[in-house]
């Protein structure tokens, strides 16, 4: 975020009153992770006494070496790696090609087709996750990287948001590629997908961070503690009455598995922010 | 190569339309169209919004498929060959740069698509951006670039693919009124220069006139005329083209037959005027209603008992270099007549006025020209 600074004198005050705003609000929002990575640094022992000593040492990463202790937890982080970046790269093919389709292919049923994907939009998954259950049983899918990772697959948000996005491209501009003697295929790989660039960063990092944050459907299709994802194995892990003897360890876990998403956001970030900008231009 | 009679350029190499008509649905946009372009003729679509001049462009271009017809270029069909392929380049009206590539990679898009030599486009890049004079903005982005460097980047990657017809859909449109006037002379500039057949479209007649080898003019979904601009102008061949082409707009009176002696038809004003056509009697229709055209500039005022008639002069604008006169004849008709500088007329007056024999028009009840013979 930039502030732009206005130009004359008397704007001067405003500008410090909106900067002073903005570090309050920005407090606020830091406020509980910071607090989150202090208390990770504590022992359990001190922790239990009273949540006050996180403001005085002894600081420890005693919580952290004990995660990595747990031999499966490199595991899990590799289950939630493979499982996210598949759902993501599946998405992000899978939307384009069709969200391209519905833009601009005509085909017989187009808008029929189009109604039932947003119908698609509606359907929470608490409603189709029984009969989701029993089909993948029936098809020996639960823990298999397969079963985690095809029901993430079925986007229709990110089909809707594609659409969307290349219904509002020029077609001038596909256009100048076919008398550029491009292939239909050639205009979408050099012409549109490039320029869905921000839709597809914004589309990428909310499927990753929902797929790496979901526990629902891990914890019912992989029971196999080989095939845990980093949020149902770190679940797992926790020790009876972890909000009380454990609160260290239970926030190290939270640090830990948070930390792979603030990497991914931080690499995505600059591609969001050079597709806004190029947006604007 | 069936005919090129009628074509200005002649020679090898041109395009052909023939009884091409296109539909939306139950609208037709082209009805009918026939042209033939020389291979190296300058043609100006013009005519009014919504007349089908784009979908004429996208037709040739192959961005439309057609309903009947054949569009044939150097003496072969086209109108079944992907717009890749039919050696046409068009310049869109909004430029349709793509905001993601370089200049250089705009312009290089098209030749490595044919599978062009890397050296083979380096040259062909160099070559025209030096023509373009966009040499020093190849390494920028769209984006980065004013409203008339657009503009001559869209020019270049139509010229490097070296295309035996360039197309322009309204490309000055977007530019100011001084930028409008340099590039309209850049783009003749490059016509003479390249000598390939290109083929404008515009709803400017200012443009019109002065590029056009020939100009066609279209009013809905049809061709009016074609012909030179001195052509247009001084034989239009329908009451729309009369009046679409001069500025201010030729007058348009209704008058009645009158008996005449010789050959060539006089007709009657609404006041009782009696003016001699350059229509002869013979190849008039006996019925309907006529009407007679009138260039602004071939009224002439003069002393108020010297004229064919005389009227009353409503108002005067003086422009600097010319002056319009707008008169009310005493039937009620009314019209304007062009004057120099130094017309010393005012509003209220009445005044003798003298119509140029040759230079009227005298059109049917269809609105077309009899006055023309041929
Ligand atoms: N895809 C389409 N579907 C239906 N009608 C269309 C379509 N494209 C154009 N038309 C219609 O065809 C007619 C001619 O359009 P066209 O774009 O060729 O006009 P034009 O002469 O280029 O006008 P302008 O000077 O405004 O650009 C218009 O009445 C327009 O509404
Ligand atoms: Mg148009």
């Amino acid at each position: 975020m930039t502030l732009r600074a206005p130009s004359a004198g008397a704007g001067a005050g405003r500008n410090w009153a909106l900067l002073a705003l903005l570090a309050l609000a920005s407090l606020a929002m830091a406020a509980p992770l910071l607090w989150t990575l202090l208390l990770s640094l504590k022992s359990n022992g001190d922790l239990l006494r009273s949540t006050r000593s996180a403001f005085s040492p002894p600081y420890t990463l005693q919580n952290y070496s004990d995660i990595l202790g747990h031999s499966a937890v490199f595991g899990w982080l590799l289950n939630s790696t493979i499982v996210s970046l598949a759902v993501t790269l599946g998405v992000l093919a899978l939307s384009s090609l069709a969200g391209y389709g519905f833009a601009r292919l005509r085909f017989p049923g187009r808008a029929v087709l189009f109604i039932v994907l947003l119908f698609g939009l509606a359907i929470p998954e608490q409603s189709v996750i029984i009969a989701r259950h029993q089909m993948f049983s029936a098809l020996n899918l639960h823990n298999t990287y397969r079963g985690l990772i095809l029901p993430g697959l079925a986007a229709p948000f990110g089909v809707f948001l594609m659409t969307q996005y290349f219904r509002a491209t020029p077609r001038e501009l596909e256009e100048a590629a076919t008398l550029d003697g491009a292939s239909r295929f050639k205009i979408f790989w050099r012409i549109l997908l490039p320029l869905s660039l921000p839709a597809q960063a914004t589309l990428g990092i909310f499927t990753f961070l929902s797929t790496w944050n979901d526990y629902w459907w891990p914890l019912i299709s992989a029971t196999d503690s080989d095939m845990y994802t980093l949020t149902v194995g770190v679940a797992s892990s926790q020790m009876n009455f972890a909000q009380t003897n454990g609160l260290g360890y239970l926030m190290a876990q939270a640090v830990f598995a948070s930390a792979p998403i603030l990497i991914v956001y931080v690499i995505f970030q600059r591609y969001i922010v050079a597709g806004v900008s190029r947006a604007a231009t | 190569m069936r005919r090129c009679g009628t074509t200005a350029g002649g020679g090898v190499g041109n395009l052909a339309l023939r009884g091409v008509s296109k539909r939306f649905g139950s609208t037709v946009v082209l009805d009918d169209v026939s042209l033939e372009i020389g291979a190296d003729e300058f043609l100006v679509v013009l005519g009014p919004s919504g007349c089908g001049k784009s979908t004429l462009l996208r037709a040739i271009a192959g961005l439309e498929t057609i309903d009947a017809g054949e569009i044939e270029i150097d003496g072969a069909r086209v109108d079944h060959l992907p717009p890749g392929k039919r050696g046409v380049a068009m310049v869109f009206q909004g430029y349709a740069l793509y905001p993601h590539m370089t200049v250089r990679g705009n312009i290089a898009f098209g030749l490595k698509n044919i599978g062009t030599e890397r050296a083979e486009i380096d040259r062909r890049i160099a070559a025209v951006a030096r023509m373009l004079e966009i040499e020093h903005l190849l390494q920028r982005l769209p984006a980065e670039l004013s409203g008339g460097q657009r503009q001559r980047v869209a020019i270049g990657r139509a010229i490097v693919k070296d295309p035996k017809v360039f197309m322009f859909d309204e490309p000055l449109s977007n530019l100011d009124a001084a930028l409008r006037s340099r590039t309209r002379q850049e783009i003749a500039n490059l016509h003479r220069r390249i000598r390939k057949a290109m083929i404008f479209v515009t709803h400017d007649q200012t443009e019109a006139m002065t590029l056009a080898d020939r100009i066609v003019v279209m009013n809905q979904q049809r061709i009016e005329q074609v012909g030179t601009p001195l052509q247009v102008y001084r034989e239009p061949a329908t009451i729309f083209v009369a009046t679409f082409i001069g500025s201010p707009a030729m007058n348009i009176l209704p008058v009645t037959r009158a008996a005449g002696s010789g050959t060539l038809q006089w007709v009657r004003l609404a006041d009782g005027t009696q003016i001699e056509t350059t229509a002869s009697e013979a190849s008039l229709p006996g019925q309907g209603a006529l009407r007679l055209g009138l260039r602004p500039e071939s009224v002439r005022l003069c002393g108020l008992g010297d004229g064919q008639t005389k009227a009353l002069v409503d108002f005067v604008e003086f422009l600097g270099d010319k002056t319009h006169v707008l008169l009310s004849l005493a039937g009620g008709d009314r019209l304007v007549a062009l004057d120099g500088a130094s017309c010393p007329v005012h509003a209220g007056e009445s005044v003798g006025v003298l119509f140029d024999r040759a230079a009227t028009h005298l059109f049917d009840a269809e609105g077309r020209n009899r006055g023309l013979t041929g």
